[in-house]
């Protein structure tokens, strides 16, 4: 089911060597709470540990 | 000489009372027709501009005191004044009832608005706020205090936009406009709080 997207909700671009833990570390200052933003970009996203340069994730 | 006396007395009392006569159906009719011209216009003078009611009511009040006890006089002298009063209240409810209902066509349309957009704006903050509190530290750009009082504005915003609702819902949309726009501004400076950027 595609998310509504919110104009609130935060973006992010993905960018070279960037993993989704570290993107939570950046946003949530906890690496652990990566699944959160795997969660909101489910219709993006397949794998956690699969993240492109270039996409924009959101970070809810 | 005494016959003659009361005679010119009871003739003086006959032409009092016939005066008087004379002076109660115009005094009558003069605080009937003022609480007319007032019961016209009476209830949007009492909702937007209840003092300067109040100060008609008072002297229409003391006109019909008057005319109660008789005093016919004092009431066809204080009719005009009061009528004249009347007349600029009718015409100055009847200007501010104009700006209420333009007042109240903007705000519904900003609340139009504001009902498309606070929601999100309150479920974004909620979500941060949500993850935040579940995380072991907080990030580099977000304070404790900052933290915190994030956490304190998006209580108030609920808060407020529920009584914003509820003022809608009560047909009060100036009001509602004005809370929504109070959590609006409260949104934004939560947004910044948390570290992230307020919509444009």
């Amino acid at each position: 089911m595609a998310t509504e997207e919110n104009p609130y909700t935060q973006h992010y671009f993905v960018q070279k060597g960037d993993t989704l833990s570290k993107i939570a570390r950046e946003f949530y200052g906890d690496p652990m709470l990566y699944p959160k933003i795997f969660e909101a970009n489910r219709d993006i996203l397949k794998d956690p540990d699969r993240i492109k340069p270039g996409q924009k994730l959101r970070i809810p | 000489m005494l016959k003659k006396s009361l005679f010119i007395t009871a003739v003086a009392m006959l032409a009092l009372a016939a005066g008087c006569a004379n002076q109660k159906g115009p005094a009558t009719k003069a605080v009937g027709d003022a609480e007319a011209a007032l019961a016209a216009f009476k209830d949007d003078a009492a909702r937007l501009l209840p003092g300067d009611l109040s100060g008609v009511e008072t002297t229409l009040t003391g006109l019909k005191d008057s005319l109660a006890k008789g005093d016919y006089k004092a009431v066809l002298a204080a009719a005009p004044e009061l009528s004249t009063r009347i007349a600029a209240l009718r015409d100055a409810t009847a200007a501010k009832k104009a700006e209420w209902e333009a007042a109240t066509a903007a705000a519904k349309e900003k609340w139009t608005g504001f009902a498309a957009d606070l929601p999100k704006m309150v479920d974004a903050i909620q979500s941060r706020v949500d993850i935040l509190g579940k995380a072991r530290r907080l990030p580099r750009n977000v304070s404790k205090e900052a933290f915190d009082n994030a956490k304190a504005g998006l209580d108030w915003m609920k808060s407020q936009w529920a009584e914003a609702n509820d003022a809608f819902n009560k047909g009060d949309a100036i009001d509602a406009a004005s809370k929504a726009q109070a959590v609006k501004d409260k949104g934004n400076e939560v947004l910044k709080l948390l570290g992230l950027a307020p919509s444009a």
